[in-house]
């Protein structure tokens, strides 16, 4: 075990080794870091406001008296999850359905087909807001996550689909099918691993489109307003006008944190594609 | 034969998906606890202080009785069916009430897809050529900065890009104007100009983040073709480089970008709420979102359903002219 | 070839990437510089050349107007109603410069003085001894802008347009108040309501904001076929500016001053020529805009701001001003407190007054104070009147004694007097422990900090909420056996005091050990909750003082307009069903308002209010709102009070010939 990690990170290249820190990092302080005891970092005036950077505060505070840096965590944590929720949610249900039409094909292909056509031709952000304008705003972190993945499965799905319809004219596929595999078979050991970088890549994409929505939301004033997420602080330190008052610990560090997450798990997946094509042409 | 099957089918299927959209749409904002009497009657109060009792219930029952609420769903349902999917007539808009809604869309549309379109094209073209470079020529430093540079810039929020653009270029260099203004006096060029001048700033922060999804997406793609069989077999061929990734890579890449193409030229007509809210820039996102805000049910349907309309016929265009593309699939 | 123009497209799309991200990054320093536009920096060495030379000449607005000759000014909300200027068709946005500068009313306010005096009426109404018939003369010499003469026929017809017109919002109203609106001769009108109306001046002429009156040119109006549906494209007005280009999209407006200003509404009551040849209405979308629009000196006046976007731009142009020169800037006599309101139409604990005032009692108002604007503001802690400083004089300090002296029963046989006089004088000493210059004289301390506010006192809250049923238990608190917990809601996105009072109302409460779910609501919501009681605590704001007379202010809390949750009805959202209060309002509503009786009904009702506390007041309303003086000057401001600063309202007009260019 051990002897195949360090195989491993020895063969890893350097996309896929930076790539594995930074979102370690990110695991950690959003999953470890933020189960560590202390104060809910919501309250108001729990230290003195607008202090600068110090080795108390690493981030400083804001104009509310919160301690940025556990604001952060917990907006890290948050963020994460939801993101995290809503890609799982995506991929998984996208792929499965897009895989099923694809190779079922008749009526179950044209209900399959009609649905998820539906809720792509519906514009999310809108519906997204009426949802959300609805709900008051009570939602957790679990309802806002849901929400968010009622759009993430449908373009997946459509993409998958289509995939599969152009693969099962292939070649490979014919010489699968003509040798007895079964379709289901067939999906597995030669369909998937095929779209499994496609899903990767939308798994990614999914995570960070569910951040940017919450984001969206949130600038909009419609994200719950005791979230602490990476959206809400952006907003929250947007109203206490952060950006001409140069705060910027406080508007910078959730845009960063975004930014940076995002960087990490793209590089986490390219330096994985490439580790696989390595091993494959060995 | 099998192609008149195939189309009749999917014509259907097109049929089906923009009838259950719209009555999606229908339904959902009626369902919500938000009423646009009450909303009009609290923006009149929030303005001019408090309404006498009296008068508030007066006006209330009248409003009710002119914006069409007074029927059962079922029948408001049947009356829309009838007069918005057949004749694309949606009624008067409730917060400008009696202004068709066609009429204030039909205002609205030019500008955003005047600053939609070209910056999704744009965006496209960009995006893939990049795209395709990096990923065919992994190796290469300069598709490695060019990627690098991508992926730096497609993660930040939205609106944030649109914030930095507008801070450095409207504020602090002043070289195009904060907020939208657009000259409605004098001719034709004056009207252009100021409406180029707006556009700049919105149309640059759409295009960055455009393209950086678009390099992303091509070079993934591109990367998982270029290691297939027949790229690896056209290199034992001995084919140019150059002629692997036009004939080979690109053609078989570019597909699935196409499809995806068509989809956000379909979403074009959805408008881009972000933007135009921090550029002010006139658009149907912003209307949507105001409509919604509102609770404005007619101007809410009649821009959702354009949008659903036409991302619907531009997935249908790709289904119907996808055969003819990538040779491998048939009509069945 | 094709491959070199590739890759070269590649480099240069790199380049915009590249240049712009540090661009971006080198954001915080160029803002931090005085990188501030050409304009700016001209504007800024010339205050500092001492004294006020002559602004910039020669440019031009982006609507083709010279910019000396044009009053730039803020309109918060864009039009949904471009090109109509028919205020009594449907959704016409009257704040957009129309009433502000176009509107004939009847009868105007003096916002100084809080008195009311006749705009197109000549003099208050004169009526008979049970109020039921009313004689108004009209105003001589005020002409329409096509020259037709104002007379009593205008006002006749436009009573009866609306009398007649189902389609018109008032109809339904005027028409149970009106018997007649008859023509004496062409400068008296004679009105007949159908039962004692004793305030007519009050309810059709403006008080707060404008008034829904305006009187029409009756050879216009008498000619459209259905006045509900006539725009008025190009309207003929009685005020002192016309309409010279409006934007289809409803982004702005562009007035232009009567070159018959004199023969105006204006013209004639004040005989003052309004300054400006142009005033643009414009929008500027969100706070970040707004700013940035003040500081690059493309707009004179702002609605409303923060304090941290005074303080930032105040720090980047020095010709940026607010109210007051210095601390508190703000001016704390808009007539509109806010604070939290509960819906008691939800039965209980939020029906129990000892619940409220547990609320009331378990919050620390100085905290409060410092989160939502730095302390700024003076403290309105009482329900449904707000302390501006008239009311202050006229209905706080007469009762401070029986405030003072006020007690509460906890339940266990004592007592605790809520009221604590000290807060103007602990927040002065934490704002001077700032930095910050405050006086030391208790009277101007109370003017700008409030008589007191309610007592911080969790021990005594604890016992309160005890009394009205809750019980405290290891985990938290219970009620009627389940876990207590309740939401909290505010209005995203605008209204940033009453936001940031509910926000901290929940730090406060959550601190105390509720459990409460923050809500923030878009306005596609706000209001219809509000009307259907559908929340437990809100941020919303049912409060207001305009005149000594408080009639109309509490006419809406008579407990008979009360309908379930859920339902519609004209009474206040918050549903307080209090006998007393209810009587009270029956008996002022045919007391004339000048009766002294009248006065005394409004302290009784207030006494009443504040044991009962349907409201827990913060502030009364803060208003930041910010002038920039590179092309104009002579704003009202604390130190030249000739008006409030109240851009939205109708007197507006009466401020434009008192804004002078900066010469």
């Amino acid at each position: 075990m051990k002897k195949n990690v360090k195989k491993f990170w020895k063969n890893a290249n350097i996309s896929l080794k930076a790539g594995l820190i930074m979102t370690a990092i990110f695991v950690i302080i959003g999953f470890v870091i933020y189960f560590l005891p202390h104060t809910n970092p919501f309250t108001f005036n729990s230290y003195p406001s607008k202090l600068k950077p110090t080795s108390e505060h690493w981030l400083g505070t804001t104009s509310m008296g919160q301690d940025v840096i556990w604001l952060l965590i917990e907006a890290i944590h948050n963020s994460l999850l939801i993101g995290l929720i809503v890609a799982t949610i995506g991929t998984v249900a996208g792929v499965f359905i897009g895989l099923l039409a694809g190779f079922s094909g008749g009526w179950v292909d044209r209900i399959l087909t009609v649905v998820t056509d539906t809720f792509i031709v519906i514009p999310s952000l809108p519906i997204l807001i009426l949802m959300t304008s609805f709900m008051k705003g009570t939602s957790t972190v679990l309802v806002m996550a849901l929400v968010l993945a009622m759009f993430a499965w449908a373009w997946p799905s459509r993409q998958i689909r289509s995939m599969a319809l152009s693969m099962r004219e292939r070649d490979f596929i014919h010489t699968a099918w003509f040798s007895g595999e079964g379709t289901v078979q067939v999906v597995i050991t030669e369909i998937l691993p095929y779209a499994f970088t496609w899903s990767l890549s939308n798994f990614m994409n999914a995570t960070l489109a569910a951040i940017a929505s919450e984001s969206s939301l949130a600038v909009l004033g419609l994200s719950p307003g005791n979230l602490i997420s990476l959206g809400n602080m952006i907003q929250w330190a947007r109203e206490r006008n952060a950006i001409f008052t140069k705060q910027w610990f406080w508007i910078g560090s959730p845009i960063l944190a975004t930014a940076v997450m995002f960087i990490g798990l793209f590089l986490l997946i390219t330096g994985y594609n490439d580790y696989l094509s390595m091993k494959r042409g060995r | 034969m099998k192609f008149r099957k195939y189309f009749g089918l999917r014509f259907l299927t097109y049929l089906l998906t923009v009838w259950i959209g719209i009555t999606f749409i229908f339904f959902i904002p009626r369902m919500f606890p938000s009423d646009p009497v009450e909303n009009m009657i609290g923006q009149m109060q929030s303005r001019s202080g408090q309404m006498d009792p009296a008068q508030m219930d007066a006006l209330r029952s009248q409003l009710r009785v002119q914006f069409g609420l007074e029927g059962s769903l079922i029948e408001q349902y049947f009356t829309f069916l009838w007069k918005g999917l057949l004749h694309f007539d949606f009624g008067p808009s409730l917060m400008s009430y009696p202004t068709p809604v066609g009429e204030i869309i039909g205002m609205y549309l030019p500008y955003t897809l005047f600053l939609s379109l070209t910056t999704t094209v744009i965006a496209w073209v960009i995006g893939n050529i990049i795209g395709l470079l990096a990923g065919f020529r992994k190796n290469k430093l300069s598709s490695k900065i060019l990627e690098g540079v991508a992926i730096c810039i497609y993660p930040v929020p939205y609106f944030i890009i649109a914030l930095v653009l507008q801070i450095v270029f409207a504020f602090v260099l002043g070289w195009f104007p904060i907020q939208t203004t657009i000259n409605t006096q004098g001719n034709f060029a004056v009207w252009f100009a100021s409406l180029l001048k707006a556009s700049i700033l919105p149309a640059l922060s759409m295009l960055l983040v455009g393209t950086g999804w678009w390099i992303i997406s091509m070079k993934s793609l591109a990367g998982t073709t270029s290691e297939e069989d027949f790229v690896l077999f056209a290199r034992y061929r001995g084919i140019s480089e150059g002629k692997i990734g036009k004939n080979y890579v690109f053609r078989n890449s570019i597909l699935t970008q196409v499809t995806a193409l068509a989809m956000s030229l379909g979403g074009v007509f959805g408008g881009s709420i972000m933007t135009e809210i921090v550029f002010g820039y006139p658009g149907v996102g912003s209307l949507v979102q105001k409509a919604i805000l509102m609770s404005d049910y007619n101007m809410i349907l009649g821009c959702i359903t354009i949008s659903i309309v036409a991302i619907s016929t531009a997935t249908l265009i790709v289904d119907l002219i996808y055969p003819f593309i990538d040779p491998r699939i048939r009509y069945n | 070839m094709k491959k070199a123009m590739r890759s070269m497209l590649a480099c240069v799309v790199a380049l915009i990437l590249v240049g712009t991200m540090f661009v971006g990054c080198s954001k915080p320093s160029a803002t931090t510089e005085t990188q501030t536009p050409e304009a700016t920096k001209e504007a800024s060495k010339e205050t500092a050349d001492g004294g006020e030379t002559a602004a910039p000449t020669g440019e031009m607005t982006e609507v083709g107007t010279p910019r000396n000759e044009t009053l730039i000014v803020e309109c918060q909300s864009p039009t949904d109603t471009p090109g109509q200027f028919n205020s009594y068709m449907q959704g016409t946005t009257m704040g957009f410069g129309i009433h502000q500068l176009m509107s004939a009313m009847m009868w105007e306010i003096d916002t100084v003085k809080g008195e009311q005096f006749g705009e197109v009426a000549d003099g208050m109404p004169v009526s008979n001894a049970d109020f039921t018939e009313h004689t108004i003369k009209i105003r001589q010499g005020i002409k329409w802008s096509d020259g037709e003469a104002l007379t009593a026929d205008d006002v006749v017809f436009t009573f009866n347009m609306i009398m007649t017109n189902t389609g018109i919002n008032q109809n339904a109203y005027y028409n149970q108040i009106f018997q007649s609106v008859e023509k004496v001769d062409d400068y008296t009108v004679k009105i007949v309501t159908k039962e004692s109306f004793p305030r007519l001046a009050q309810r059709f002429g403006v008080t707060i904001w404008g008034n829904d009156l305006r009187i029409v040119p009756e050879h216009i109006y008498s000619k459209q076929a259905d006045v509900t549906q006539f725009k008025d494209t190009e309207p003929v007005v009685a005020g002192p500016y016309t309409v010279k280009a409006y934007d289809e999209l409803g982004k702005w407006i562009l007035y232009e001053r009567r070159e018959d200003w004199q023969a105006s509404t204006v013209g004639v009551v004040t005989g003052k020529q309004p300054q400006a040849k142009y005033v643009w209405f414009r929008n500027l979308g969100d706070d970040t805009s707004r700013q940035m629009s003040l500081i690059n000196n493309e707009v004179d006046i702002l609605c409303e701001v923060t304090p941290e976007m005074l303080e930032v731009m105040t720090a980047q142009n020095p010709n940026i001003a607010c109210w007051y020169k210095d601390f508190p800037y703000a001016t704390s006599d808009d007539p509109c407190s806010k604070g939290i309101a509960f819906s008691m139409g939800k039965g209980a604990p939020f029906d129990n007054k000892d619940f409220r005032w547990g609320v009331a009692l378990a919050m620390n108002f100085d905290e409060i104070s410092q989160n939502i604007f730095d302390g700024v503001g003076r403290s309105s802690p009482f329900p449904i009147l707000t302390n501006t400083s008239a009311a202050q004089e006229l209905y706080v300090k007469p009762i401070l004694p029986w405030l003072e002296a006020f007690e509460l029963d906890l339940g266990d046989g004592t007592t605790v007097k809520p009221f604590d006089s000290g807060y103007a004088e602990r927040i002065a000493q934490v704002l001077r422990d700032k930095g910050y210059d405050i006086s030391t004289d208790h009277e101007t301390l109370i003017d700008m900090f409030g008589a007191g506010c309610w007592k911080y006192d969790p021990a005594a809250a604890e016992k309160l909420f005890i009394k009205a049923g809750l019980e405290k238990k290891a985990d938290g608190w219970y009620f009627n056996g389940q876990p207590f917990t309740f939401n909290m809601s505010y209005l995203a996105d605008t209204e940033a005091q009453a936001g940031r009072g509910t926000q901290a109302a929940y730090d406060q409460l959550t601190k105390f050990g509720f459990k409460i779910n923050l809500v923030s609501e878009s306005s596609a919501t706000w209001s219809t909750n509000d009307v259907t009681g559908q929340y437990d605590i809100g941020g919303y704001w049912p409060t207001g003082f305009i005149t000594k007379d408080i009639y109309s202010q509490i006419n809406g809390w008579d407990g008979d307009l009360i309908v379930p949750v859920g339902e519609r009805g004209s009474g206040q959202g918050t549903r307080w069903n209090n006998a007393k209060a209810t009587d009270i309002i029956h008996q002022l509503a045919v007391l004339s308002p000048d009766d002294p009786k009248s006065y005394d009904l409004g302290l009784e009702f207030f006494k009443n209010a504040i044991e009962e506390l349907p409201f827990i007041g913060f502030h009364s309303g803060v208003k930041f709102v910010p002038t920039n003086s590179t092309y104009w000057n002579n704003y009202p401001s604390a130190d030249n009070p000739y008006n409030g600063p109240w851009w939205w309202w109708s007197c507006f007009k009466y401020i434009t010939t008192e804004i002078s260019p900066v010469k």
